[in-house]
């Protein structure tokens, strides 16, 4: 294998991390690179499905102010009024409508789902990449930080920390945040590792490039695509994490989310109410189940695009 | 050659090189690890309501973290005699010394609510926790590796294709939504199952119709529970009955004529069969953290039931000690997790 033949370098300078800028020359040089089965697998039913129903829920939370025929804090019915043209999911207790709260919590869960997924994965990468890059203590701190971080119990610490802290949307987010670092950085660190002492890692090293060029060009394209896959990993379980904290009444109670209309519908003792549940507890659960299932779908379909390990085990 | 291509050769050779290396490594950094951890954790408990709180007096005397709502308003004499009484006047260290020395006998403070010993408090709960806990561990174990071992041996077949897709719609459900649709369900409709609670309250049954009131109260809220976790132990078993497939030792039974039942069982799933302990500890630790959710909503009284109920008391010393409590046991058995595999394949020895 020779470092430095035209037909590679031509490669390796054409193509920049692909999360970062969005050019259509450097994409398709990455779906060339991606080889024909993987790009298949890109195009699977799994991959497509799961993005369709990613693309509809962040269309719904982005056009929440027109979708939602009404503010969803604001009195705008009877108590407990049953479905109807002017409330199509019906009211909560105060009056408030349902159908309205759903949409505003597409926004409020997948606001915090996608900022705490990015902002995991960018602490994940900063630790992992930054500890093997450095190497000698600063990577054995790192690693020491990311094993007991995942040996904590994610919910419990979250739980203890809200209920001190008191809850509000930022406190949430670095809550999810705390918890969901450390798997991407342990993946991160271990390929770094690897790579660093890859031949042409050497090579450019021997040339004189600098610690961040080595970055840039050498270790961000290679270790791009794990990112993205612990990005849709960590999204599907803080959208689980969110709601479950909204529902144990650890949400923030300015806002509505899922959690909290089914943390509400709870306190109401609304199960017990015949019928109401159907159009309260049963479209939320269901939004937050059908998320959690887009991005676990998105998650299984990109797994032999990112991790082609996973390829020899896949027999089905 | 593709940029692309290079972390998978680089990470598949560093597997092999590093593997036998890293398992002679292993037990004793683990434990490290895991001593790390626990002390972590018992730091963590000592200093987050120190330092996310703000004036735990204030919080003592009815307001919230926030400053809000206080109903009562103190003195500051009062306040001076309060905080010497817990011992808030002395430096953070002497307190974190103190709070050691008190963990060291068991002293979780008293708490606020009930103004008993936070132990006391927990002794009452953690059996029923057990209870809830191992019953749906138990359950998923059992229908787990059951339903593992036929999509393993149909791999492919329509049974296992309806299997995996199954549990992979019921694995994504969040605990808290099964466990109310199940209420409404199994309770309200059907009248299956009691509303909640462990025992039918007021009732003195003898030892065996206690039980039998005990089962039938924990077996709906298991049920839900083991239903979260089902899917890993059903996976880890469908890849290890997968993988034995091939095995010489099923082509010789099948040549000397063995029953296709006597193969599945008695040849390939007994040697499938050891990363299930594996899960089994690993299941524990996920039990702990679902039944937040399901005590919640099946009104439970395990310790979760407690952290919860002391949440909304702000009943600070409790909500520790139930944190406490938990963390430490998932850490726990996410360690035992880590020893019992090598420990049961011989093949694995170090």
């Amino acid at each position: 294998m020779s470092v430095d033949s035209p037909a590679r370098t031509d490669v390796v300078d054409d193509a920049p991390p692909a999360r970062r800028r969005r050019r259509p020359g450097p994409r398709a040089r990455l779906l060339e690179a991606l080889g024909p089965e993987r790009r298949a697998a890109l195009r699977a039913p799994l991959v497509v499905a799961g993005g369709i129903i990613f693309a509809v829920f962040v269309i719904v939370g982005v056009l929440a102010p027109l979708l939602a025929p009404y503010d969803p804090k604001a009195i705008s019915g009877n108590s407990f009024a049953h479905p109807s043209w002017s409330h199509l999911l019906g009211t909560n207790g105060a009056g408030q409508d349902l159908f309205s709260q759903l949409i505003w919590g597409t926004r409020f869960s997948l606001t915090v789902a996608v900022v705490s997924a990015t902002a995991a994965t960018l602490v994940g990468v900063v630790i992992g990449m930054g500890g093997a890059l450095i190497g000698g203590w600063a990577d054995s701190a790192a690693n020491g930080l990311v094993n007991v971080s995942l040996a904590q119990p994610p919910l419990i610490a979250a739980v203890l920390i809200l209920a001190l802290a008191g809850p509000s949307i930022t406190v949430l987010i670095i809550v999810i945040t705390l918890a969901g670092w450390a798997p991407v950085a342990r993946i991160v660190r271990a390929e770094a590792l690897s790579l660093r002492e890859r031949g042409f890692v050497h090579a450019a090293r021997g040339f004189g490039g600098g610690p961040f060029y080595l970055l840039r060009r050498h270790l961000a394209p290679a270790v791009g695509p794990l990112i993205v896959a612990g990005w849709v990993d960590w999204a599907a379980v803080a959208v689980l994490l969110e709601s479950g904290l909204a529902f144990l009444g650890l949400g923030d109670p300015t806002r509505v989310s899922w959690g909290t209309m089914l943390d509400g519908a709870f306190r109401l003792n609304v199960i017990t109410l015949d019928k109401v549940w159907v159009w309260w507890v049963l479209p939320a659960g269901l939004a937050i189940t059908v998320v959690v299932v887009g991005f676990t779908l998105l998650g299984v379909g990109l797994e032999p695009v990112f991790n082609p390990r996973t390829d020899r085990g896949r027999d089905a | 050659m593709t940029l692309i291509e290079t972390p998978t050769t680089t990470s598949e050779t560093l597997a092999t090189v590093e593997e036998p290396a890293r398992r002679r490594r292993l037990p004793k950094r683990r434990v490290l690890v895991y001593l790390f951890t626990v002390f972590f954790l018992v730091t963590l408990n000592f200093f987050l309501p120190r330092t996310l709180t703000g004036d735990p007096i204030a919080v003592l005397a009815g307001s919230t973290s926030t400053g809000k709502g206080a109903s009562v308003e103190l003195s500051p004499a009062a306040k001076t005699k309060l905080m010497a009484y817990y011992g808030l006047d002395k430096p953070l260290i002497t307190q974190y010394g103190h709070y050691l020395r008190g963990l060291a006998h068991g002293d979780l403070g008293t708490s606020i609510k009930y103004n008993v010993p936070v132990t006391r408090l927990l002794k009452n709960k953690v059996k029923w926790s057990a209870v809830l806990v191992l019953t749906a561990v138990g359950l998923a174990t059992v229908l787990g590796t059951l339903a593992g071992i036929h999509s393993g041996w149909r791999r492919g077949k329509g049974v296992d294709r309806g299997l995996l897709g199954v549990f992979i719609a019921v694995g994504n459900f969040p605990a808290y939504v099964l466990a109310m649709f199940a209420l409404v369900v199994f309770v309200l409709k059907l009248h299956w199952f009691p509303a909640g609670g462990a025992q039918t309250p007021y009732a003195h049954y003898a030892l065996l119709r206690n039980w039998v009131d005990i089962a039938w109260h924990v077996i709906l809220p298991a049920a839900v529970m083991s239903l979260n976790f089902l899917f890993l132990q059903y996976l880890v078993m469908r890849g290890a009955m997968v993988a034995e497939l091939g095995s010489d030792y099923l082509v010789l039974g099948r040549v000397k004529g063995l029953s296709q039942r006597s193969l599945k069982y008695r040849y390939a799933a007994r040697n499938a069969l050891l990363p299930v302990a594996t899960v089994v500890a690993l299941n524990l630790g996920l039990a702990m953290g679902t039944s937040l959710f399901v005590e919640r909503v099946f009104k439970y009284p395990g310790v979760a039931g407690l952290m919860f109920d002391s949440i909304s008391n702000r009943d600070y010393p409790t909500m520790q000690g139930c944190f406490l409590l938990i963390s430490v046991m998932v850490v726990t058995v996410n360690f035992i997790a880590d020893f019992i595999y090598p420990r049961l394949d011989p093949r694995v020895s170090s």
